[in-house]
């Protein structure tokens, strides 16, 4: 790592000591040298570098026009020839926070300057750049900037060496979306008994799989009259014409498809198979209606219990299938499903 | 129940005019054991071959690894039910030869895979990336490939792969039977009445295995416990020396998991090394996955209540078998114990897909997860020289003994369902 860095710092306007809510309109200056919370990186990088310039800019301002003020804070950089960009910590300040993550990217991307910022939980930017720029964790005010400006420099410091970055919870960042296979020297049965010895002394443990968040559909109201209501069959069993021909995905699916079966009363098994990997398919291969029960809503439908079976059949295999491409397989289905009038689906799982 | 492993560190194998063990190398009489193998009417011939590490070499089509053992003469019968006479196992001494695997070959129609992977099956390469990812690569490796006869159902077929596999595994094992083992290694633990002895502000964790999924029904007459096919297995307790000497076969469809894995287990090793010391081991329960209700209710409150009332555990360890619906039963189970008091962690694949993870649950009590690595990451393996088992051509063009891509997943013993593989899925 070279001596002297040179450093960019990016602050808005209250932080900058230019004023509060009424300058937040004011548009970009710099000024030499670190300025407010500069001090404290500064104090942090010590002789490894110095912040050469401190880039202010009203949050309204760079929210109203934030192409042209991204531009404007990469001109007004540039001069300073800097080797890396630390943007705020922004905290829970959320237009702070898009301005931050903004400039970090545009630095990164189209100067090609290491970048990093640091903003609390439950700011938007979050959300919004953690993919792209690393962030690190504050705490939802200033009072944490000593541990901010402390994980800032960490991680600046590190990507200017290119030196390997640890874990988000070691170095304090919020996890960038990146998964990589690692060995370790302790199996995952050591490490399983471990953690249940930590969990029961009601110690820390990190557990190593994130899950998921489901969102929550409010379901809708019931069918009040089924014997006219139009009712369709869907299924992530994978269901697929023999032969596969349209190539549908075992698993893993990114699609859906439909398959037409107007005036068909039974699915056959010359015509339909099990395309899956999560399951015995040989039963469904014997026999198709076992996976998508078409002949009993047949039957149904000819007694009247339902108004009409619609005539289209969507299928995709549900298996080791994102959270990701389910909503928009279903968001896909359903989309269909509405503009053709259906009032209510039977959808078979496995 | 007190079990002695008697083991014998092989360093070679090779075909010779007996099969005996000599100066540390395993010599197998190839005629004698095919004959014993070809015994089998469901079978029409059986070939053997050998895999050694670092062989440019890939073995196709795995349906399962098995580790010969044998158990020494007055100690029980090998793999009671399914080969052996029944009766129990988990005492006496056994005689393992470490250092050599028996792999099974599977001829037949293989429905569980991709398309593309079909024909190739799972593949154990004995040289190059692929052998990093797998314990197996390490072995030598008795490559048992049966063919079916004319008339053989394809169940027929895939039981009397199994028990080919365990044939072999025995047959070997017995040629060390009466040596002086390389090393020694003793598993005893009392009877849980007994269990906390002297031991008693240990806190008790206890190992729950899902041992199979019904996803995947098992064949009628396919061995799994004691020879039993476990259809209808309700939430049971058995000691976990059983788990290692015989009494459990791994499944035919039991992807993630080869019977050599549950040999060598290793959440009850752990257990067992860990015993005395920072835990007292109270208990291994051996559940069945179900993805129907009543079913998977009963089977959820049961195990979570054998682990409470009976066991008495503080903490339990949960594995589940291969397919996403055993998520759901384990997951459910992990949240009952935690709802009784008792803390649980859970083994599980890793995943791919970044910050959200693919786990199909959320359920506060099923958060303490280890993974074991991401399945579906692709692994460049590079062409090798030689190839044991069908050779076939992919679909993409490729034939299997050329450069292609693998995912772990399909790699026999990349990852285990057990925790045995040292990888990890970590979010950056």
């Amino acid at each position: 790592m070279s001596p002297g860095l040179r450093a960019v710092h990016y602050l808005n306007q209250f932080f900058g000591g230019v004023g509060g809510e009424e300058k937040a309109s004011e548009g970009p200056q710099v000024k030499d040298g670190p300025i407010g919370p500069g001090g404290a990186l500064q104090g942090l990088l010590k002789e490894r570098g110095e912040i050469v310039a401190t880039i202010i800019c009203g949050d309204n301002y760079f929210a109203e026009r934030t192409e042209k003020a991204v531009e404007e804070v990469l001109q007004m950089m540039t001069p300073y020839r800097p080797d890396m960009v630390i943007a705020g910590p922004a905290f829970n300040a959320g237009r702070y926070g898009m301005a931050c993550g903004e400039v970090c990217k545009a630095a990164q991307g189209k100067l090609g300057i290491p970048a990093v910022t640091g903003m609390y939980e439950e700011n938007p930017g979050v959300d919004l750049y953690k993919r792209a720029v690393y962030i690190v964790k504050t705490s939802d005010s200033a009072r944490g900037m000593a541990e901010a400006a402390s994980r800032m420099v960490n991680i600046a410091l590190k990507l200017i060496a290119r030196e390997k970055i640890g874990r988000p919870a070691e170095e304090g960042y919020f996890p960038r979306g990146i998964i990589r296979d690692e060995r370790t020297d302790k199996s995952a049965a050591e490490r399983a008994v471990s953690m249940v010895l930590a969990k029961i002394k009601g110690e820390p443990f990190e557990p190593e799989i994130e899950l998921p968040k489901f969102d929550r559909v409010k379901p809708p109201a019931a069918i009040k009259d089924l014997a006219s209501a139009k009712i369709a069959l869907a299924t992530d069993g994978g269901l697929v014409p023999r032969g596969n021909p349209d190539k549908m995905e075992s698993y893993k699916s990114t699609r859906f498809a439909s398959y037409n079966i107007k005036g068909v009363d039974s699915l056959s098994s010359k015509d339909f198979e099990a395309n899956h990997i999560g399951y015995e398919t040989e039963f469904i291969d014997q026999d198709p209606n076992r996976l998508v029960p078409l002949d009993v809503m047949r039957d149904l439908e000819k007694e009247g219990v339902i108004g009409k079976l619609h005539d289209k059949v969507y299928a995709t295999a549900g298996v080791a299938t994102s959270l990701a491409n389910s909503k928009k397989i279903g968001q896909g289905i359903a989309e269909q499903l509405k503009a053709d009038g259906v009032d209510g689906v039977i959808l078979t799982s496995t | 129940m007190r079990l002695e492993l008697a083991i014998l560190d092989i360093q070679d194998v090779q075909f010779g005019e007996k099969t005996t063990i000599n100066d540390r190398v395993l010599y197998i009489h190839r005629q004698e054991l095919r004959e014993l193998l070809q015994q089998d009417k469901r079978l029409s011939k059986v070939d053997i071959e050998l895999a050694h590490p670092g062989e440019s070499c890939r073995i196709l089509q795995v349906a399962d690894v098995v580790e010969p053992r044998a158990k020494t003469k007055g100690s029980g019968e090998d793999f009671p039910g399914a080969l052996g006479k029944q009766g129990t196992v988990g005492e006496g001494s056994t005689c393992v030869l470490r250092g050599v695997a028996v792999v099974i070959n599977n001829q037949s129609e293989m429905h569980d895979m991709p398309e593309a992977e079909d024909p190739m099956g799972d593949i154990i390469d004995m040289s190059g990336p692929g052998a990093e990812l797998s314990p197996y690569a390490k072995n030598h490796n008795v490559v048992v490939l049966p063919y079916p006869a004319d008339g053989a159902s394809p169940d027929d077929y895939k039981i009397a792969l199994k028990i080919a596999g365990l044939k072999t595994a025995v047959y070997l094992a017995k040629a060390g039977r009466e040596l002086e083992p390389d090393e020694g290694e003793v598993y005893d633990l009392p009877p849980l009445t007994e269990v906390t002895q002297g031991i008693e502000d240990l806190p008790k964790v206890a190992y729950l295995f899902q041992v199979y999924c019904t996803s995947y029904p098992a064949m009628v007459g396919e061995p799994i416990l004691y020879g039993d096919n476990i259809r209808r297995l309700l939430p049971t307790i058995i000691h976990p020396n059983e788990v290692f000497d015989g009494a459990i076969v791994n499944t035919y469809q039991g992807r993630g998991t080869e019977t050599y894995v549950i040999q060598n287990h290793p959440v009850i090793k752990d257990l067992y090394r860990r015993h005395g010391k920072e835990l007292c081991f109270a208990g291994v329960i051996l559940t069945v996955s179900r993805y129907t209700e009543p079913e998977r209710e009963r089977s959820v409150a049961m195990a979570s209540n054998l682990a409470k009332s009976l066991l008495g555990a503080d903490g339990v360890i949960l594995t589940k078998a291969s397919s996403g619906a055993p998520d759901i039963d384990v997951s459910q189970t992990a949240q009952r114990c935690e709802d009784m008091g008792i803390k649980a962690v859970l083994i599980m694949f890793g995943s791919e897909s970044g910050i959200e993870s693919g786990t199909v649950f959320n359920l506060p009590g099923a958060k303490a997860i280890v993974n074991t690595g991401n399945p579906f990451r692709l692994v460049s393996l590079p062409a090798v020289e030689r190839i044991i088992g069908k050779p076939v051509i992919l679909p993409s063009g490729v034939s299997a003994d050329g450069e292609l891509k693998k995912a772990p997943n399909w790699i026999s013993g990349a990852l285990d369902q057990e925790g045995h593989s040292k990888m990890v899925s970590v979010l950056y």
